[in-house]
């Protein structure tokens, strides 16, 4: 492999100076005598133009300018409005050379991007050398940014020269994004250029988390891994492979990968993310996940902050933006002052845990008042179902339903969510009408915010839901779809068996019905000697970081009896990869390949990331095999990899892995990422042949120079389709109308994650549901319809939750002790990356610190006198000392700490020349006991970059994580981040960053809440472990969902 | 606009809305990504205000950056040109001739001027006038995500940004600066117009950021430091650093330059009065040696203060008229020549040619010490340097200096009277400085900025530069009435305007403009 551009370059170096064509512009303004200028005593001796005049005047600029010579002398009023009509001219050159002119936000003749037609020799100006004229020959090359979910397009300018990236700008061709970015997309630049990175695969020297490295090659980290792996499936031992993916940003390549192994191996973040808000979608829709139709709504309906850092960001940002501009108004529920609270109609700043109480009180008044969609309730909740076996008693007609209906949420009067929320009733009468008014242009997201927070936050989407369906605004023009109704995943090459084992680590039993891998366990479950790990791989995770109750992540990541061996797959060093046994370079965003798709307006696209500069190198004709040619020192890419490390645990094939790796085009060979895109793309992505054929394109050399394409726009209601007649066959209805076929499922080539409901007893397979005589599609729940009512939560030991309600949270007032405040943890800032913020310097001078905001009236109460003041939080197991911000803000008796900040390195790792922008630490334990205190701030350092030697703040901010507890909601699996917390100032002694932890403390509270648990073993009702309906990320066969005894699970209490 | 062919020229300015600004910093960052602007400075960044009380409060954005002044003070306040307005409207910049004398930065309204640390020359947002050239929109308008920033042509009424700007209610930063900004605002409060609605925090803290300036005498952090200018509720929750443009270098110049212009005022003054001859030691070599000196020190602290101190000479081949630092620098230079011929004529043992130079020195040395009025004055935002009676005040410290540093050599090499008559006028010069100074803290700032400056300077950060300074310059009333110990009066007076002159420039400095 080359080992070209070993060290990043800090930024692109001094460039070459084009050397000036005879005098410049303001030695011939010297030299003659100054024009009285017309315009304003202000004109200078000489406006100098353009120095240089380009050989080629301006990549846009019309043909007949190129020719002009430079005009001596000092800019004349004519020479200017020459320059304006030459620009001016510049969209209808372009677009008379049939080149795309892509319009900007400024509706000029000005583009906002250069003409896809140019993307192989773009000549821009120096921005460095202005106004002399110095050209720079581009190559641009999309990819996707890596630094949120929102997998926004980007074009990455490849200098021609140089070889090099030069900037990333956002890539028009993007359907979701649409050319636009947040403050990450640009900051990719510092990532690929950051002194810090990892460039060379590494081993341990010395003990786990010394900071003794060795380099290593990748044959000696694949040989080594691979084997242990290879030995642990031929023992049997497959539940001690584990994968933990951090930041995904594809969709199912990893997935594809473990299965083709045979475990179930697969763990993820995303139970300390979005499985709450996850959880009521699921329930409702079979899909996890909502689409709202931003754009086109008349009421946006936001619980968290989607103009900042809500799910898909960006790409909604415009969209709500757009709304607004439209006459829209915006309701925001997000108990602190948020940038989206802040362009909210109306805020309002609930009580934490409060927020499923205000949408029933909304849903209650749209209830009562008869303002809901009746006609759409009828067709499409499973009510029938729902009164059959609650109210069997009652006539099963929808009269009957609607007479139930209006009785079931008169308590949540505007009084009572008044008196939970502390909004005032008169406000949450105003949004309820405002509500009511929205009629089916009612679009609403939620996401993490509440429904992460709290103790059944799952029930603030749910209820949120709720309201959607009342108005009817489900898949709507300005409604909220299912997000599989605007997704597409292709159908890759090959497609391996479900595993045939269940993991009780990420999936145990006394959480039958949680949404997601119960990470944020998996330290107690190894603790309570529940397992161990043979080899556990970490992708773009931070564990020790991210999850809360680090610490004991760090106890069970140092014992090499729980986990065997640690490897970390990741671009940047971290928390956890200190703890690691090697640590493995994987590519940024424009490193890497990955398909995705996301629901981010009423429709489906793909996008694709790639390694920017193997396309543009294989567009200069190179031929490149493997993605290290091309990335600076040997940083890798997880797809290669995979492959790699797939084909030498099963090198002859005998273990039936290598297949699923293996091309088909030269079988005996590795499957390389251009024949398995390339098979994707040509096979799995309708249209895209066609498309890519009209340019001339193959589909991937079509992906390769567009990053992106759109399948459908306009999808509609497709629960209302109906079902062809040749899907139609042997048909069975139940008598809730849920409508069961003998025909075969068409192959799709879509393979969207969404909830599998089972055959019926005869073995067919659920096709629709029967809707006023005819059989449409429905939605992938058992009923076939929305189900208000969930028979699942019923059936699995949850009853008294099945229907959309109110559980009120573990730090509600009433829980509370009278000087206990409730810590908001979680929320983001549009400039941040969770954990590799750290590795971009524009966004880390940004913001790099996270003070807790109090209100005045609370800092009063408890003698903090001013901003800045340190504060100590007590926690349920530590404390953690940090600045106060003192603001309005925020809720009184609440207060709020952004989750991004506090990142550091131990002392011990300082010789790594690595975490430049991280605090050094000393952390201290004893027995179960832990300090951690930050030695040495950040400060200048002497680096590739000279950057670094301008960082000028000190301040990294404070690591809260450390010292949270796990709170495992007992339905949804998501952690309850919210704390009920002890403000007090530090007392003398305490200094910015401290961190104390009991880990003794972590434990008992780990047990407390597996107390709330109602396991598997207890509430079955078949025998199995979980619904096999639900959605679940890697689901094993149907074999392993049986419950191995029905003796286990003594850990939760009966029903 | 009148007819004519103006009308057909453009003119390019931008609308920030902020009605759709989600202050997300995507404009910040693919500004530094454009331009390659390194930490520490920034072209445009997105300021932040809490306005209000709780449940009633919002944040308020400001995309913040050059304002692309019609009238651009910083324009008029280079020497060399390398700042220069365009006749389409855009304040540009070519670094290879500025000579990074920070006039610029001292002059501009909105403090949004810097100095590249790469390469030592200024520079700012121009409308990224290197992508307009090839028909690109700036790079902060291409990221927008909720486009909330246009550019345009104001001359164009289909425009856009001529929609907005004529038909709806826009804002401009300063107006009262009379700068005629090129950059638009929409939806924008005063809370963030106003560099002094919002109260800066304590603790060196915003919202998601440190203030910076830990270890920077000149660290201007922004926000009012007291009692904010609005009566809402307003916090500012997002700055960047913003830095003094001038130093102590050149606090001493003025101080340097005061006594080279009287080091030779004072003796011609003494001798039209005929309390000397042109024959005495003291008028015929302390002085002209002393200004001369002086002179040369403040040549050498001016140049010093350059980034760019090997480009110095621009300022005499690149100058245009507008800027008083290239008025200062020619004055500077004739009186430096006035002086040598002086000497000249002393050397040459030439009354007629002493009496010749002494024609053009006279005038030229009231002139060197009152031209820094001007170029202060310069700094249109800068209002405690607005002062009316900065010149004669001026013109009172260069004969405060100039009597103080000869008395000595007059006592050392006669005759007598000039040594009384230094001594009155020392005492004279003293006591109208302290009456000036007096005045200007004493009376009612017209501006918050100047009674914030004036704050800085009596109460605040320099107020132990200015008490004491004024105290040592005020002994020196006593001169007459100490015999021969007249020459520690002197010396303090020397001192205490020093300390005077650190104090007053600084002071002028430390009012946040962002």
């Amino acid at each position: 492999m080359s080992r070209s551009a070993d060290v990043p370059r800090g930024r692109p170096g001094p460039r070459k100076r084009a050397a000036p064509a005879g005098p410049t512009a303001r030695e011939r303004a010297a030299a003659e005598p100054t024009a009285p200028g017309p315009a304003s005593a202000d004109v200078p001796r000489g406006w100098p133009g353009p120095r240089k005049r380009a050989a080629s005047a301006g990549p846009t600029a019309p043909e007949g300018a190129a020719a002009e010579p430079a005009a001596p002398g000092p800019a004349s009023a004519g020479e200017l409005a020459a320059l304006g009509e030459r620009v001016s001219a510049a969209r209808a050159a372009a677009e008379a050379r049939g080149e795309t002119f892509y319009p900007g936000a400024s509706r000029v003749h000005l583009a906002a991007f250069p003409p896809k037609e140019r993307w192989d020799d773009w000549v821009e100006l120096s921005s460095r050398a202005w106004p002399a004229r110095e050209e720079h020959h581009y190559m641009l090359v999309p990819t996707t940014c890596f630094n949120c979910e929102s997998a926004c397009g980007l074009l990455a300018y490849v200098d021609r020269d140089t070889r090099q990236v030069r900037k990333f700008e956002g890539n028009p061709e993007h359907p979701g994004s649409r050319g636009r970015n947040c403050a990450k997309g640009p900051a990719t630049l510092n990532q690929v250029t950051d002194p810090d990175r990892v460039l060379y695969p590494m081993r341990r020297a010395g003990r786990r988390g010394e900071g003794k490295w060795e380099r290593i090659t990748w044959d000696e980290a694949l040989d080594a891994i691979a084997a242990r792996i290879r030995a642990a499936l031929a023992e049997g031992r497959h539940n001690e492979i584990m994968v933990h993916i951090g930041r995904p940003g594809e969709d199912g390549y990893t997935e594809r990968v473990l299965a083709s192994w045979g475990v179930d191996g697969h763990n993820s973040h995303t139970n300390v993310c979005s499985s709450g808000g996850r959880t009521g979608f699921q329930f409702w829709m079979g899909i996890d996940r909502p689409s709202p139709d931003h754009a086109n709504a008349k009421v946006i309906y936001l619980i968290s902050a989607h103009l900042e850092a809500g799910h898909y960001f960006n790409p909604h940002a415009q969209r709500i933006t757009e709304a607004r501009a439209n006459g829209a108004k915006v309701i925001v529920l997000d108990t602190r002052l948020s940038n989206t609270a802040t362009h909210a109609d109306y805020w309002l700043s609930p009580q934490p845990g409060s927020e499923a109480a205000i949408n029933l009180a909304i849903a209650s008044h749209l209830i009562q008042t008869r303002r809901y969609d009746a006609e759409f309730v009828r067709k499409w909740w499973n009510w029938q179902e729902y009164l059959t076996e609650c109210h069997p008693g009652l006539p099963a007609t929808f009269e009957a339903f609607q007479r139930v209906l209006a009785t079931l949420y008169t308590e949540f009067t505007f009084e009572f969510a008044a008196a939970e929320s502390g909004v005032p009733a008169k406000t949450l009468a105003e949004v309820a009408e405002v509500v009511a008014g929205a009629g089916t242009r009612f679009s609403a997201h939620s996401w993490r915010s509440a429904a992460a927070g709290n103790l059944g936050g799952w029930q603030v989407s749910r209820t949120l839901f709720l309201i959607s369906a009342l108005l009817g605004a489900v898949a709507t023009e300005g409604g909220t779809f299912p997000n599989a109704w605007n997704k597409f995943v292709p159908r890759p090459i090959h497609t391996p068996p479900h595993p045939g084992v269940w993991q009780d680590l990420s999936w145990p039993e006394e959480f039958p019905l949680a949404q997601n891998e119960m990470s944020f366990l998996l330290p107690h479950f190894l603790a309570d000697g529940r397992g161990r790990l043979d080899t556990y791989f970490t992708r773009v995770y931070n564990p020790v970081w991210t999850n809360p109750d680090g610490l004991s992540w760090m106890e069970v990541l140092t014992d090499e009896a729980k986990v065997g061996c640690f490897v970390a797959l990741t671009p940047t060093w971290n928390e956890s990869a200190y703890f690691a046994d090697y640590v493995l370079p994987m590519g940024h965003g424009s490193e890497r390949h990955d398909t995705h798709s996301y629901e981010q307006y009423d429709g489906q696209w793909i996008g694709f990331r790639q390694p920017v500069l193997r396309a543009a190198r294989e567009r200069l004709g190179e031929t490149i095999t493997d993605t290290r040619q091309v990335n600076p020192g040997e940083v890798w890419e997880e797809n290669e990899w995979w492959t790699e490390l797939s084909w030498r645990i099963d090198p002859d094939g005998s273990m039936g892995i290598r297949r699923y790796h293996e091309s088909r085009a030269k079988p005996g060979t590795r499957l390389t990422v251009d024949e398995y895109y390339g098979w994707m793309f040509a096979n799995s992505v309708p249209g895209l042949p066609e498309r890519a054929a009209a340019e001339g394109l193959t589909p991937l050399a079509y992906m390769r120079r567009y990053g992106a394409f759109e399948i459908a726009s306009g999808q509609g209601a497709l629960h209302e389709a109906e079902v062809p007649p040749g899907e139609l066959a042997d048909l069975g209805v139940t008598p809730i109308g849920r409508v069961y076929t003998s025909a075969p499922p068409p192959r799709s080539p879509n393979i969207v994650p969404l909830g599998a409901p089972g055959p019926d007893e005869q073995g067919r397979r659920p096709v629709g549901v029967m809707v006023d005589g005819s059989v449409r599609r429905g939605f992938p729940t058992p009923s076939g319809r929305l189900e208000f009512w969930s028979s699942t939560l019923a059936a699995w030991g949850w009853p008294e939750h099945a229907l959309p309600g109110y559980i009120r949270s573990h730090v509600h007032p009433a829980g509370l002790a009278a000087d206990e405040l409730v810590l908001l943890s979680t929320f983001r800032l549009p400039t941040q990356i969770h954990t590799r913020s750290a590795n971009s310097k524009w966004l880390d001078e940004l913001s790099h610190t996270n003070p807790v905001w109090i209100h005045p009236s609370d800092a009063a109460r408890l003698g903090i006198e001013s901003t800045g003041d340190l504060l100590r939080v007590q926690t349920e197991i530590g404390y953690f000392v940090a600045k106060a911000w003192i603001t309005q803000g925020i809720r009184p008796g609440v207060v709020a700490c952004s989750h991004h900040m506090g990142r550091w390195k131990l002392a011990g790792q300082a010789g790594l020349a690595s975490g430049g922008m991280m605090a050094t630490v000393g952390l201290d334990y004893h027995d179960t006991t832990w300090a951690m205190h930050v030695s040495d701030p950040v400060r200048p350092y002497e680096s590739a970059d000279p950057d670094t030697a301008r960082i000028w703040w000190s301040d990294t901010g404070v690591h809260q994580n450390l010292t949270f507890p796990v709170h495992p909601d007992p339905i949804s699996g998501m952690h309850c981040w919210h704390q009920a917390v002890r403000v007090t100032p530090a007392p003398p002694g305490d200094s910015h960053g401290d961190i104390a932890v009991d880990t003794a403390k972590a434990r008992e509270v780990y047990r407390r809440w597996m107390e709330q648990t109602r396991p598997a073993g207890t509430v079955s009702p078949d025998g199995t472990r979980r619904p096999h309906w639900l959605m679940r990320p890697l689901k094993p066969g149907a074999g392993a969902f049986a419950l191995p005894t029905c003796e286990r699970g003594s850990a939760g209490s009966p029903r | 606009m009148t007819e004519g062919p103006v009308d057909r020229l453009q003119r390019w300015v931008k609308v920030l809305d902020q009605d759709r600004c989600i202050g997300c910093h995507a404009c910040t960052t693919a500004c530094k990504s454009e331009n390659e602007v390194p930490l520490g400075v920034t072209r445009t960044y997105v300021k932040s205000v809490e306005v209000g009380t709780f449940p009633q409060v919002r944040r308020a954005f400001q995309v913040t950056r050059c304002n692309q002044c019609a009238d651009a003070p910083c324009v008029a306040a280079c020497p060399t040109q390398a700042m220069y307005l365009r006749p389409d409207g855009i304040v540009d910049f070519d670094k290879e001739i500025c000579i990074g004398c920070k006039a610029c930065i001292a002059a501009c309204p909105y403090d949004a001027i810097f100095i590249n640390p790469d390469d030592n020359s200024a520079e700012k947002c121009n409308l990224c006038a290197h992508r307009l050239e090839i028909g690109l929109e700036p790079a902060c308008v291409t990221v927008c995500p909720t486009q909330a920033i246009f550019v345009g042509d104001l001359n164009d009424p289909s425009s856009k940004v001529a929609e907005i700007v004529k038909r709806e209610p826009v804002t401009v930063r300063r107006p009262e600066k009379g700068t005629r900004p090129g950059l638009f605002y929409k939806g924008a409060t005063q809370a963030t117009l106003d560099p002094l609605a919002a109260r800066r925090p304590d603790g060196g803290l915003f919202a998601w950021a440190t203030q910076g300036g830990e270890h920077d005498p000149g660290h201007v952090t922004s926000g009012h430091p007291g009692r904010p200018n609005s009566s809402a509720e307003a916090l500012l929750s997002y700055d960047v650093g913003h830095h003094a443009p001038w130093g102590w270098r050149v606090s001493l110049y003025t101080w340097t330059k005061g006594l080279a212009a009287g080091g030779l005022l004072v003796p011609l003054i003494l001798i039209l009065a005929g309390r000397m001859s042109w024959t005495d030691a003291a008028g015929r070599w302390a002085a002209p040696l002393l200004a001369l000196g002086f002179l040369g020190v403040t040549g050498i602290l001016l140049i010093w203060d350059l980034r760019h101190p090997m480009r110095f000479y621009l300022i005499f081949t690149r100058h245009h008229w507008r800027s008083w630092l290239v008025k200062g620098s020619f004055i500077i230079g004739g009186y430096g020549g006035a002086v040598a011929l002086y000497l000249l004529g002393s050397l040459a043992g030439s009354v007629p040619l002493r009496q010749v130079a002494a024609g053009f020195a006279l005038p030229l040395s009231l002139a060197t010490a009152c031209y820094t009025a001007y170029l202060f004055a310069q700094a249109r935002a800068r209002d405690l340097w607005q002062s009316p009676l900065l010149a004669p005040h001026l013109a009172v410290q260069a004969v405060l200096a100039g009597a103080a540093a000869m008395l000595p050599f007059a006592q050392w090499l006669g005759p007598r009277p000039a040594v009384t008559a230094l001594a009155v006028l020392l005492c004279g010069a003293a006591a109208a400085h302290v009456l000036l100074v007096l005045g200007e803290i004493s009376v009612t700032h017209p501006t918050e900025h100047a009674h914030l400056a004036a704050d800085a300077m009596t109460r605040g950060r320099y107020a132990r530069f200015f008490w004491p300074g004024l105290a040592a310059v005020a002994s020196a009333v006593a001169a007459p009435w100490v015999g021969p110990a007249a020459w520690v009066p002197a010396g303090l007076a020397l001192l205490g305007l020093l300390a005077h002159e650190h104090a007053y420039v600084q002071a002028g400095q430390s009012v946040p403009l962002a």
